[in-house]
């Protein structure tokens, strides 16, 4: 057993240190402006690619960096612990569309697809929830007839993060309405620009409109855009949600250490109660009150325990070669102590939290600066941790009948 | 960075787990809370011989030349069959004398368990104990594992001491919350011992060692209730199904795995950094600590409620954990305690 990291790894830790330092974008855009966040992920993405450290886990066959499990925990160390921009327009593409061409796309597709990707050319979304089909993905029932050398896709999609500025989506579409329902699904590369599609914008519970419903009234697909077999989708998506769920989260957890620090700071500098502007010096800070420390010194162990579960499970998958399913496990612990985190920065703030205003907040870039408005945002946001990619009850049902062997 | 079990800890594991299984299964343990602490000697002198107690002792001086590490793996599967006994002590006791000049006698002694070594925390605020040159006097209230001790492993702020049993030394067995870890009030009448270090910082290096194996041994604790729940959510069945299907207990189960890799996964680190000294090993332990105790309180408390009815009985091992866990969080700076070391670290920052 070790805790320490080889020199070479050392080496690759300095390099990336170094790099990440000298090269991160300051100052992204507004959070609603979208098409301005997309411009400036998809340069920043550039960047890494031309000094070699686009699609760190991506083999270097597909023009990834090709990196090895210790490297591309070490590399999203690195870029969480140095606060660099996460380019989350472009998540979908390098974590779900790009791996999943890679691992079942024909020739034709990963070589059109994968370079664009990585470059920073272009931006893809997920077409695979519905209103009738969310925990329950196998129910989908968004329709696709063969049509000759075309799909033609009719149905709605919900929950498509960045749809409205997205070139390219990966799409789950019914292609056999009577085989069960697992096995009628077909996974299909759909061109966001296709007559046909009409995307509408949904404002989350935090003010912004970062995901969409998409509507597709007849839309054709060309037959080459499927990836695997016609009706052999739900294999190829499942493909994609083993990397979701394999170090993609990395970053983010490093990321959520980061933020309990700045939880301390925040109690240190916050009277206690939460009182407003302009309290007399030497008023009580959140910090002095031992309820308030104590709840801070849990939540720091808690997130050095995310750590060394992470270590774990990357020391488990360097084995055995797989993702591990104690994946989940780590998934669902860090998506709860994620939100306790912004609910405790909610009770430090206190009533200074009820003056936030939605439209500042999410449209002013001025606005994001504010610690204030920073925290009750990213509050907001968390409520998401425990829904997407598997809400919190389906990581359970995971964790009792994967990991524990309970009957269905 | 590896985090996984190597293939000579896995062998330990197996052959400490097949020898509890056959010495220790949960009938004996039951009986040994009964019986009176001579009891334990023939196990004490089979563990001896498999080598147990000197996993991490150099060669030289008769052990196996392992480390730390090793011994969690001995402590969880211990933690695990609930099995009673100064572990613990006899133990430190072995690295005490090791490390620090011991007598060479007493540590094959030690090692060949023929001397069940209970520890004496007299650091903590339950008790007052003053260690002068090599005498001891003063009080310990709450000493696991203390009655029928043939030793002490006395840990003074400023000193350790193997004091051994003799007239200047009182126990006194106290009834028990925790049946399978009953605690005696100790009193050293100016006790003569051996000195082995006057050094608060070898002291507190003990006590770290000592914490962080107290956590491995709740690791396999906690490990145990999430096995015990699997298994009756499996079997038990109500309104024709396996109680194991029904979410509610599902879902309960799965909150259990969460915190027993929790527990395990921060122990374990916890265990390498007191291994390699690393400068944040004070902090380590201190999260391990925490973590577990929450860990092990819940988890045995959830387990109670997935046996139900059977769940609250007697005769039902489940209450043996809850137990087990009380005693756990207690010792050797509580999960409070914990906390607020890691405060008063950012506080003073």
């Amino acid at each position: 057993m070790d805790i320490t990291f080889t020199p070479e790894e050392e080496r690759f830790r300095a390099r990336a240190r170094e790099w990440i330092e000298a090269n991160k974008p300051a100052d992204p855009p507004a959070e609603n402006d979208i098409r301005a966040r997309c411009q400036f992920d998809l340069a920043w993405q550039r960047r890494m690619y031309d000094a070699g450290w686009a699609g760190i886990s991506w083999p270097r066959e597909y023009g990834g960096r090709g990196a090895s499990l210790m490297e591309q925990l070490i590399w999203y160390e690195e870029f969480a612990r140095a606060g660099a921009h996460e380019p989350s327009t472009l998540f979908v593409g390098l974590n779900h569309g790009g791996p999943t061409l890679i691992a079942c796309g024909n020739e034709a597709q990963k070589s059109f697809h994968l370079p664009r990707i990585l470059r920073g050319e272009t931006v893809w979304c997920q077409g695979f929830s519905e209103p009738g089909a969310g925990s329950d993905l196998g129910g989908l029932s968004t329709r696709a007839v063969i049509d000759g050398d075309d799909l033609v896709v009719s149905g709605q999609k919900i929950w498509t993060s960045f749809a409205q500025i997205a070139e390219w989506q990966e799409l789950l579409v019914r292609t056999d309405p009577e085989a069960p329902k697992h096995k009628g699904i077909t996974w299909v590369i759909c061109p966001m620009d296709a007559p046909g599609i009409e995307i509408r914008p949904i404002r989350t519970m935090a003010g912004h409109q970062d995901f969409c419903e998409v509507f597709y009234d007849e839309v054709r697909i060309p037959r080459a855009n499927v990836v695997g077999q016609i009706n052999d989708g739900w294999r190829v998506a499942m493909s994609t949600l083993g990397f979701e769920r394999g170090t993609a989260f990395l970053s983010e957890q490093v990321r959520l250490t980061r933020m309990v620090d700045e939880l301390i700071e925040l109690a240190r500098h916050t009277p206690l109660g939460g009182a407003a502007p302009g309290d007399p010096a030497g008023a009580r800070r959140a910090l002095d009150d031992a309820d308030v420390a104590r709840r801070l010194a849990l939540l720091r162990a808690e997130v050095e325990a995310l750590r060394s579960m992470t270590y774990r499970s990357v020391s488990r998958t360097a084995r055995t070669g797989v993702p591990s399913s104690e994946a989940s496990l780590i998934r669902l612990f860090f998506s709860e102590l994620q939100q306790r985190v912004h609910g405790l920065a909610m009770e430090i703030l206190g009533p200074q939290v009820l003056d936030w205003d939605v439209e500042e907040a999410s449209t002013a870039a001025g606005a994001r600066k504010r610690i204030r408005e920073t925290w009750v945002f990213r509050w907001l946001l968390s409520f998401a941790s425990t829904i997407a990619a598997g809400s919190k009850d389906i990581q359970r049902n995971i964790i009792g009948e994967r990991v524990l062997g309970l009957p269905r | 960075m590896d985090l996984m079990p190597s293939s000579d800890q896995e062998a330990i594991q197996s052959s400490v787990r097949s020898f509890l299984e056959n010495e220790l299964p949960m009938s004996r343990v039951r009986e040994l809370a009964q019986a009176g602490p001579d009891a334990l000697a023939p196990l004490w002198r089979a563990a001896g011989e498999l080598g147990f107690f000197g996993l991490g002792i150099p060669e030289g001086d008769g052990g196996s030349g392992y480390a730390i590490t090793e011994e969690m793996v001995l402590f969880e599967e211990l933690g695990r069959a609930l099995a009673p006994g100064p572990w613990l002590g006899s133990v430190l006791a072995a690295h005490a004398l090791a490390e620090h000049g011991g007598d060479r006698a007493e540590l094959a002694r030690v090692l060949a368990g023929e001397q069940r070594v209970a520890l004496i925390d007299g650091t903590s605020a339950a008790g007052s104990l003053v260690a002068r040159g090599g005498d001891v006097t003063g009080e310990a209230f709450y000493a696991p594992d203390a009655h029928g001790a043939s030793a002490f492993l006395v840990l003074a702020p400023r000193a350790a001491l193997l004091v051994p049993a003799s007239s200047a030394v009182t126990v006194e067995p106290r009834p028990s919350l925790d049946p399978t870890r009953r605690i005696a009030r100790v009193r050293f009448d100016g006790a003569r011992g051996a000195l082995l270090a006057e050094d608060a910082a070898v002291v507190r290096g003990l006590l770290r060692t000592a914490t962080v194996l107290s956590c491995a041994e709740a690791v396999g604790g906690i490990q145990r209730t999430v096995e015990m729940s699997v298994e009756y959510g499996k079997v038990r069945k109500q309104f024709d199904r396996p109680i194991g299907s029904f979410q509610a207990v599902k879902h309960r189960c799965a909150d259990m795995a969460v915190r027993a890799e929790v527990a395990r996964s921060s122990t374990t680190y916890a265990v390498v950094s007191v291994r390699d000294g690393a400068p944040d090993q004070d902090f380590q332990v201190s999260v391990a600590k925490i973590l577990c105790a929450g860990a092990y309180v819940q988890n045995a408390a959830d387990n109670v409620q997935n046996h139900g009815g059977m769940g609250f009985t007697w005769e039902c091992d489940a209450h043996l954990f809850v137990k087990r866990a009380r005693s756990f969080d207690v010792v050797l700076g509580s999960r409070v305690e914990q906390l607020d070391r890691l405060a008063a670290g950012f506080r003073a920052a």
